[in-house]
């Protein structure tokens, strides 16, 4: 993994099941998506780093009306994950239902998963632990 | 150091609405007029324009906006650069203007917005939005704007109680504002049960929660305090400016239930200024969604963190409120043709102050705020004025 991560190999990881954060050479904060400063201490040395794939939710939407490309998935969760090593990210849902958002609690333990969108896209995909 | 040289001297805004028929060139044109040679200003004493237009390239397939539309509106020749921040595109026009009358640059510019949104389909006009947002990231989620201010919902009914209730009070409020602005798209005060028909566009948000999809222009001429005296009796004084960015992703942020870039903007201009939040009598905050003007009220410091809904509820924010908050109906009522917001912004908070803002006229009417935001709220703009009298 010494290669210098760039955001189109993070989104072809996605799409191959296989995600990877970045983390900073510097000081190994790990960031998720992709940044070209650390967040943390301003470096720009990037390399990439696997995660636990554990999350807990931090906020989330139900969207009912979606853009064109999205239309055939709608009702669908997007949902800002807090990973276990600090970064946040924003994905889909899964094991939830659409219909009744008020039962999902915020805080609740996900783990990593990927769903194969109508859309054609891969996305990353959380689901109850 | 409170700003010292600049005062808007006129504004003016078109209907906002379905502008069937009328293009973007026509209506800026409108505003220009109304706001320059229909009160008296000489186009030829304007030397320079700031244009906010924030992406007729997907609306309307048209780039280099401002010399084509100050060329329709007959001021060829003058320097003009469009301004773009998303929805703050008119309120970064402003701020630069402001700018160029303060270095003393200029005497005397135009500043002026618009945005042509309804001449495509919903759908095409609803993806041109989203691409306020980080494509890569996060609208390749499928996230939508609706969708961003949802989030921010409900980790703001999660924190402090904020109830959908709570969101609908907001709508209900700028309906019952714009039903007595004849400039407003809708005019028509709406019920509580109305604003709550679970017609969902990104849970928790329903469709009274949302602006609508807009087409207008705003104007307003901005000059040095020397000048002002020749155009009008009333100058508005321009006393403070503030402008922040945040990140575009929403996942790359601390909290939901706050925009930093409003807290950030707002505080450089309140310190400018010389004046704090007691100091205001009046808003006009950047309501594309209900949740949007409760976060908002409490980023610029008129309530605090959490209580935006409790003052919503109590009256506070209403026309005869302490606070009044949006009193012509804001973006979610009067409409929100994206580019001239932020202008339009401006023009509201000079006609309260001068005291020409007819059955919406607030009752104190001296100092006026204005909070104006760009996309995720990756850009915030907040101005404020005083009238050169008070």
């Amino acid at each position: 993994m010494s290669e210098k991560p760039t955001i189109e190999q993070y989104i072809k990881n996605i799409d191959e099941h296989n995600f990877k954060a970045y983390k900073c050479v510097g000081c190994g904060a790990v960031t998720a998506p992709p940044s070209g400063t650390c967040y943390s201490c301003g470096g720009n040395e990037m390399d990439w780093t696997t995660v636990s794939g554990k999350g807990k939710l931090v906020s989330f939407t139900v969207i009912h009306i979606a853009p064109e490309e999205f239309q055939e998935e709608a009702p669908y969760f997007v949902a800002i994950i807090e990973l276990e090593e600090g970064t946040r990210i924003t994905t889909r849902l899964m094991g939830f239902d659409p219909m009744a958002p008020e039962n999902v609690k915020l805080g609740t333990s996900l783990v990593l998963d990927y769903e194969d969108g109508k859309s054609g896209r891969t996305y990353l995909s959380f689901k109850p632990a | 150091m409170p700003l010292k040289n600049t005062s808007i001297v006129s504004g003016a805004q078109t209907k906002f609405g379905y502008l069937d028929g009328i293009s973007q060139r026509e209506m800026f044109a409108e505003a220009v007029d109304k706001a320059t040679v229909e009160v008296g200003i000489p186009k030829k004493d304007i030397q320079a324009a700031f244009v906010g237009t924030f992406i007729p390239e997907m609306l309307i397939h048209q780039g280099h906006s401002a010399p084509l539309l100050l060329d329709f509106a007959g001021l060829r020749g003058l320097p003009a650069t469009r301004h773009e921040a998303a929805c703050a595109s008119g309120a970064t026009a402003l701020r630069a203007a402001v700018m160029a009358i303060e270095s003393g640059f200029y005497d005397t510019v135009l500043v002026a917005g618009s945005e042509k949104m309804t001449s495509v389909s919903t759908n095409r006009a609803t993806e041109a939005l989203a691409a306020a947002a980080d494509d890569m990231f996060e609208s390749s989620m499928g996230l939508t704007f609706p969708g961003v201010f949802a989030i921010a919902a409900v980790a703001h009914m999660e924190k402090y109680g904020t109830s959908p209730e709570d969101l609908a009070l907001a709508a209900v409020k700028a309906h019952k504002n714009a039903s007595t602005n004849p400039l407003a798209q809708f005019q028509k005060e709406i019920t509580l049960e109305k604003a709550m028909t679970p017609r969902y566009i990104a849970w928790p948000l329903r469709l009274f929660d949302c602006s609508p999809i807009s087409d207008g222009a705003a104007a307003i001429v901005l000059t040095s305090k020397e000048k002002a005296k020749q155009y009008t009796d009333t100058p508005v004084d321009v006393v403070g400016t503030g402008q922040a960015s945040a990140s575009m992703n929403l996942c790359d942020r601390e909290d939901f239930t706050s925009f930093e870039a409003s807290v950030s903007a707002s505080k450089t201009a309140y310190k400018m200024a010389g004046l704090g939040p007691k100091d205001m009598d009046f808003a006009v905050v950047h309501d594309c969604f209900t949740i949007a003007e409760i976060i908002a009220s409490e980023d610029i410091g008129f309530f605090k963190p959490g209580e935006g809904a409790k003052a919503l509820r109590d009256g506070v924010t209403a026309l005869d409120g302490d606070k009044p908050i949006n009193p012509m109906g804001g973006l979610k009522a009067v409409g929100h043709p994206v580019g001239a917001t932020g202008v339009k912004q401006a023009v509201v908070v000079y006609r309260e102050l001068i005291g020409e803002a007819g059955a919406n006229q607030v009752a104190k009417h001296d100092t006026g705020f204005m909070h104006n935001f760009g996309g995720t709220g990756a850009s915030c703009v907040v101005n404020i004025f005083r009238r050169s009298d008070a």
